[in-house]
């Protein structure tokens, strides 16, 4: 493909890091539920920071340093140093932080942002962590705890913020293309026909569905399955096909996009020599982080920034694809899930969709991946979503996933993070023994 | 040579307003960077040149647009459809392709890749920016009474 992109070449950390802790909140419309209305960005953040710290058995007087992540403070928060404005509310008054922003893949950068921080060897612990209201903005002019809906319009107008003002913009195509550019490039390199590209998708959003149905965390959790009953389908296909699930772009329908919320998510990490002295559970070790990045003007942007950082990793850690037992994948595009799999090697290139037909990429299946229930059933709270993904290969890679854990208890996880007209990175972690 | 601080954007814009598609070409590796950047980034060099592209270009992926890629401020430009243009210098961009249709896009996509397009400048609120157009629009034969 005659589409140039830099490469980059990683070097060994100079200390290995472990992530010890997580934490989680529910992924939510806090608006809709008079038990969640008027939560904050301070209550979000706090929870999940606290219940990092808890899980890796640490107190906010063991952590040296935090990162703040939000993918729009501004808009979602009216600040534009959220790390201060929260940083009061998790025990740490006084320690410093740093706040970063990438859009979508604001929280797998945050993990990165923590292990270089330990890496490097300035600090032992630090927590990392990102909140987003995507559902429920702030109102500037009025206390935390007053916000308002960010409706589906007032979204898409903010969706230009991701994309480049000298050229992209002007030129419009990359803004509306991206939606489909795996869909159709997938399309054209195998051959597949609409109907087997609407197929895999449809059974995609049924797969993870699934796996959202089963994790209390998550936003969607009724099965499609259910859902088409209620509406006297007794075929799941009939109704994942019918008007109850209309197609908004020319591949992707209502079950492939995003359900944009709010939520938070955190993780510690730390030396992994150092973990001992704080749990008892096994260190998550994180193996190496590729990056890469393509403007939205750029054909094929996911596609060849993701093949560009998985890349990277592959190459500093040796790891082969056949040694990854979990894969999580941000797909506010569905079609993501496809992408990410081909181009790390975890499915077969050119065979990838028959795994999502055939259910194999179910949290029951042989070949899992977003056991979570990902973006379009998990939900989209935009920078919390990456570290929700870390939380989730966390608690799969111990064990402790109840009714949705993978039966054979992953060792290795590939988290691909993406986002931000775009960031893209590929996070491979192993449980150390 | 060193890099120089240079308005690039703006001469892409007035040139467009004067009728002329330019870019900018590596003098050291004959790279082109189109739209205009100050660097290349095939092999990083700021020794760069203006040039006149010939708005030839070739269409590799099509996609039809649909309810949340139609916007109202691309009305003007129907029927049109989003893809990705190799132009005759090199650059692989995403752009506008004017001429697709419900009716004409099998005709249409019976040719790909490779359907042949040219660059056209079309005025926006306040500047004017470049779409494409296919060289040929296919007439769908109209069905028999």
């Amino acid at each position: 493909m005659k589409n140039n992109i830099n490469q980059t070449t990683l070097h060994p950390y100079s200390r290995s890091v472990s992530i010890i802790g997580v934490g989680c909140t529910p992924f939510m419309y806090t608006m809709d539920n008079p038990e969640t209305e008027g939560l904050t960005e301070g209550e979000l953040f706090g929870y999940a920071a606290y219940k990092a710290m808890e899980d890796a058995g640490v107190t906010p007087k063991d952590v040296d340093f935090y990162f703040h992540g939000e993918a729009s403070p501004f808009n979602g928060s009216n600040y534009i140093t959220p790390n201060m404005q929260v940083s009061e509310w998790f025990g740490m008054r006084g320690k410093a932080s740093i706040h970063h922003s990438e859009a979508c893949c604001t929280g797998y950068l945050a993990i990165e942002q923590a292990v270089n921080a330990v890496a490097s060897g300035k600090y032992n612990v630090v927590l990392t962590g990102c909140v987003e209201f995507g559902d429920a903005v702030a109102d500037p002019n009025k206390p935390a705890h007053i916000r308002r809906k960010f409706d589906d319009n007032m979204f898409q107008e903010s969706l230009k913020w991701i994309y480049d003002r000298a050229y992209t913009r002007a030129m419009m195509c990359g803004p509306n293309l991206h939606q489909d550019d795996v869909c159709a490039w997938y399309k054209d390199e195998y051959g597949l026909t609409d109907d087997q590209m609407d197929d895999t998708l449809i059974h995609m959003a049924i797969n993870s569905r699934r796996s959202a149905s089963k994790n209390p965390l998550a936003l969607a959790r009724k099965t499609y399955e259910e859902l088409a009953k209620e509406h006297d389908f007794d075929d799941v296909m009939e109704y994942m096909k019918s008007f109850f699930n209309p197609k908004m772009t020319a591949n992707l329908r209502a079950s492939g996009l995003e359900l944009k919320c709010d939520g938070a998510a955190a993780a510690i990490v730390c030396p992994t020599e150092m973990a001992h002295l704080f749990t008892n559970k096994k260190p998550i070790e994180v193996l190496g982080i590729g990056n890469a990045t393509r403007e939205a003007n750029q054909a094929h942007v996911e596609l060849l920034a993701t093949r560009e950082a998985c890349r990277q990793v592959y190459e500093l850690t040796g790891v082969k694809p056949e040694e990854i037992d979990l894969l999580m994948a941000n797909d506010f595009f569905l079609s993501s899930q496809l992408c990410a799999a081909e181009e790390s090697g975890y499915l077969p290139r050119g065979e990838g969709w028959k795994y999502f037909i055939e259910g194999r990429t179910a949290y029951d299946g042989d070949k899992p991946i977003n056991t979570n229930g990902g973006r379009c059933s998990f939900g989209h709270a935009h920078a919390a979503s990456g570290l929700a993904d870390v939380y989730e290969a966390v608690m799969q890679m111990r064990g402790e996933c109840g009714e949705r854990q993978i039966k054979k208890v992953p060792k290795t996880s590939f988290i691909r993070g993406f986002g931000g007209a775009q960031n893209v990175a590929a996070i491979i972690l192993r449980t150390k023994e | 040579m060193g890099v120089k601080l240079e308005r690039i954007v703006k001469t892409y814009y007035d040139n467009l307003a004067a009728g002329k598609i330019t870019a900018r070409k590596c003098q050291d590796c004959g790279a082109v960077e189109w739209p205009p950047l100050l660097g290349c980034n095939t092999c990083g060099s700021t020794n760069m040149e203006w040039i006149e592209i010939s708005g030839h270009g070739k269409m590799i992926q099509m996609v039809m647009p649909s309810p949340i890629t139609q916007r109202p401020e691309m009305e003007d430009i129907r029927p049109y459809c989003l893809a990705v243009v190799e132009i005759e210098e090199g650059p692989v961009v995403n752009v506008m392709v004017r001429g697709v249709n419900r009716k004409n896009k099998n005709l249409v996509m019976e040719k790909m890749p490779g359907v042949p397009v040219h660059a056209t400048i079309i005025p926006r609120d306040g500047y004017d920016t470049v779409i494409f157009d296919l060289d040929e629009v296919p007439e769908v034969p109209k069905k028999a009474k």
